[in-house]
């Protein structure tokens, strides 16, 4: 019954004359070398960076020589500050990827989700009202964690039924992050002689970062990392929408509850120990994208190498700024926080992310 | 039946016979594969929005191994027929079984082993390459944190070749055409690797060659993969052509279901599309042809 009439649908899979050739993937872990050679650049880079010891010294300290004075500024106090700052850096970063993924939205960030100016609040509130101090390190995370679940709490209830729309969300997360930094304000008021160095929680700063921040950082980053990793295969399923996720068997609400846990809790370490770093978590989040492309299960550990060099290369920047502006003032105490250099300069480059992500796309 | 079901064999024939000369196609396990793909039976289903219900009791009972064409107006709930089938939509009312197993009773990943859906839409995530999107697909096949499994590559390599997109692999979804990323979905779908294939308007964006190829492909493989299929199509003719069975929806009931040479009549034209028109017999064929005419205005 087949005559020679017949339309036949040819087979798919073969264009008249090219038969289909096999692409190889790029490997992305070149590239993610090549990120943790920058990373340890900027690691000598903010030790070097300092004031007090030159980098001469600071090399003959590394040696196991040097003056007692050397090898305290060095092995106290440089160290565990660069240490603090790219692991702080690293959880921002992570944290904001995993903000972005499961509510996918690209201008999700711990800033702008409530999550860092929760945070905050809950950091201030525990050490203004004496429930934790410098005795109790622990404390301040644990605060900073319940902070930053309301913060992201009170984003979830406030934009309802329309949280898909990520413009909506932002809008409504600029609203939050208001209300929670005037909370915070006035917590600041009500009780300010215990909370000499809150100011810095405000901006973020990694002065005066010790060994006891870096002992409480690395294990609370590790295990969320771990955690964060874990979730990579789900979250790139879930950036492919909400439906095709749960079509492909993923039990959508489940997945996007944890990745939410765990961006809070990372942010939480890293406001806790640096304090509100601004749009580190928001937008290298979008440089990890570019390098490393949409599986997570790369681009998470390519975003905490970022978010290491970033905040890390910010540090060194910012030590050597405010050098130049203590020559420049004839004024010896002056410091610039590293978080008003973040601040400064990720305020530009939203304006580039703005621009370039077609968000009814994501 | 007889004619129709040579008409069907006609493409997957063909089909088959390319794919020996396309060289050695990647060995797949077929492990647990044996007998009869399981079939569907949907019983009483009703599923509505607040304002507007949209099934309002379906019954359907598609047979093992049959490949079946849903056809009905914009808004009839033949989308989403296909959701409650799938498993992402809990009907109302009644029940869906998938070979003899309730779905309520299962997990959204044992659905998922069981069926996959290819979505009318999915948004192209930023700088993902065809090959992460189509590896998605394995998900539900994994272990429960997603980790790869040895057969993992081969399926969706295997996915890529057969809906065609071998070639743009390593290509970002976003700067595919309309119709190379629904090629794409059908790859998607296929990596699942289940026995049961729904299709949501398969042939979307695709012009006629690519239309007439996709279904191709469907009914190949079909019969190679020995799966049951069930397609929502808007072009009559092309479910007349290529299905073994039409089931007709209006207003969220089942109004007509049978053979395409049985029921594709002038009455289904008016009843089903509010369509003025005439069916003749293809000359070569054998399946009925569709010749619309006019809009039915009541």
């Amino acid at each position: 019954m087949k005559g020679s009439g017949v339309v036949v649908p040819s087979p798919a899979g073969r264009r008249a004359g090219t038969p289909p050739r096999l692409p190889v993937p790029r490997s992305p872990l070149p590239r993610l070398a090549l990120l943790f050679l920058v990373v340890l650049a900027v690691a000598v880079a903010d030790v070097v960076a300092g004031r007090a010891v030159t980098p001469a010294g600071v090399w003959e300290v590394l040696l196991g020589g040097g003056d007692a004075l050397d090898r305290h500024v060095v092995l106290n106090l440089r160290v565990p500050r660069m240490l603090v700052a790219l692991v702080a850096g690293a959880c921002l970063a992570v944290a904001g990827l995993l903000l972005q993924s499961a509510l996918r939205n690209p201008l999700a960030g711990p800033e702008v989700t409530g999550v860092t100016p929760g945070a905050v609040l809950g950091a201030v509130v525990a050490t203004g009202f004496g429930l934790a101090d410098r005795q109790s390190p622990l404390a301040v995370v644990i605060a900073a964690c319940l902070g930053g679940l309301f913060g992201a709490g009170l984003l979830w209830v406030l934009t309802g039924r329309r949280r898909d729309d990520p413009t909506e969300t932002a809008v409504h997360g600029v609203l939050v992050s208001a209300v929670l930094g005037g909370l915070t304000a006035m917590v600041l008021l009500v009780a300010p002689g215990e909370l000499g160095s809150v100011v810095q929680w405000l901006i973020g700063t990694t002065d005066g970062r010790v060994w006891q921040h870096w002992n409480l950082l690395w294990p609370w980053a590790l295990c969320w990392g771990i955690a964060a990793w874990l979730l990579a295969g789900p979250l790139t399923l879930l950036r492919c929408g909400e439906e095709q996720a749960a079509e492909a068997g993923l039990d959508t609400g489940r997945a996007r509850g944890a990745a939410l846990l765990c961006a809070v809790a990372l942010a939480a370490g890293a406001v806790s120990t640096v304090g509100a770093l601004g749009f580190v978590g928001l937008l290298v989040p979008h440089l990890a994208l570019a390098l490393f492309g949409a599986d997570l299960r790369i681009t998470v550990p390519g975003a905490a190498l970022a978010g290491a060099a970033v905040v890390g290369g910010a540090d060194a920047l910012a030590q050597v700024g405010g050098r130049a502006l203590a020559v420049l003032w004839d004024a010896d105490r002056l410091t610039l926080p590293v978080g008003a250099l973040t601040t400064a300069l990720g305020a530009a480059l939203l304006l580039v992310v703005v621009r370039r992500s077609p968000t009814r796309d994501f | 039946m007889g004619d129709t079901r040579g008409a069907v064999d006609g493409p997957g024939g063909t089909g088959t016979a390319t794919a020996a000369q396309r060289g050695p196609t990647p060995e797949v396990s077929t492990a647990g594969r044996s007998g009869r793909p399981p079939g569907i039976t949907v019983r009483d289903v009703a599923f509505g929005y607040p304002d507007r219900p949209v099934l309002r009791g379906v019954d359907l009972r598609v047979e093992p191994g049959e490949l079946t064409a849903l056809i009905g107006m914009n808004g009839c709930g033949k989308s989403t027929l296909l959701r409650v089938i799938a498993g992402l939509l809990r009907p109302e009312r009644g029940s869906v079984q998938l070979g003899g197993e309730d779905l309520a009773g299962m997990s959204r990943r044992e659905a998922a082993r069981r069926v996959a859906l290819l979505h009318q839409s999915a948004p192209p995530v930023p700088g993902m390459t065809v090959r992460q999107l189509v590896r998605q697909g394995r998900w539900a096949a994994r272990g429960p944190l997603g980790m790869l499994r040895g057969g993992d590559d081969a399926a969706v390599t295997r996915a890529l070749a057969d809906a065609g997109v071998t070639g743009w692999a390593e290509r970002p979804v976003d700067a595919l055409s309309g119709g190379e990323r629904q090629r794409v979905r059908l790859a998607l779908a296929l990596a699942r690797d289940t026995r049961i294939l729904l299709l949501d308007e398969p042939t979307t964006y695709l012009d006629l060659h690519h239309q007439l190829e996709v279904l191709g492909t469907v009914v190949r493989l079909r019969e190679e993969r020995d799966l049951t299929v069930v397609m929502v199509l808007h072009d009559l003719g092309h479910a007349a052509r290529f299905a073994e069975r039409i089931v007709a929806l209006r207003e969220g009931r089942v109004v007509a279901d049978g053979a395409p040479r049985e029921v594709v009549t002038p009455r289904l034209l008016a009843d089903v599309l509010d369509v003025v028109g005439r069916v003749s017999v293809d000359p070569v064929g054998g399946w009925p042809v569709c010749h619309p005419d006019h809009p039915l205005n009541h």
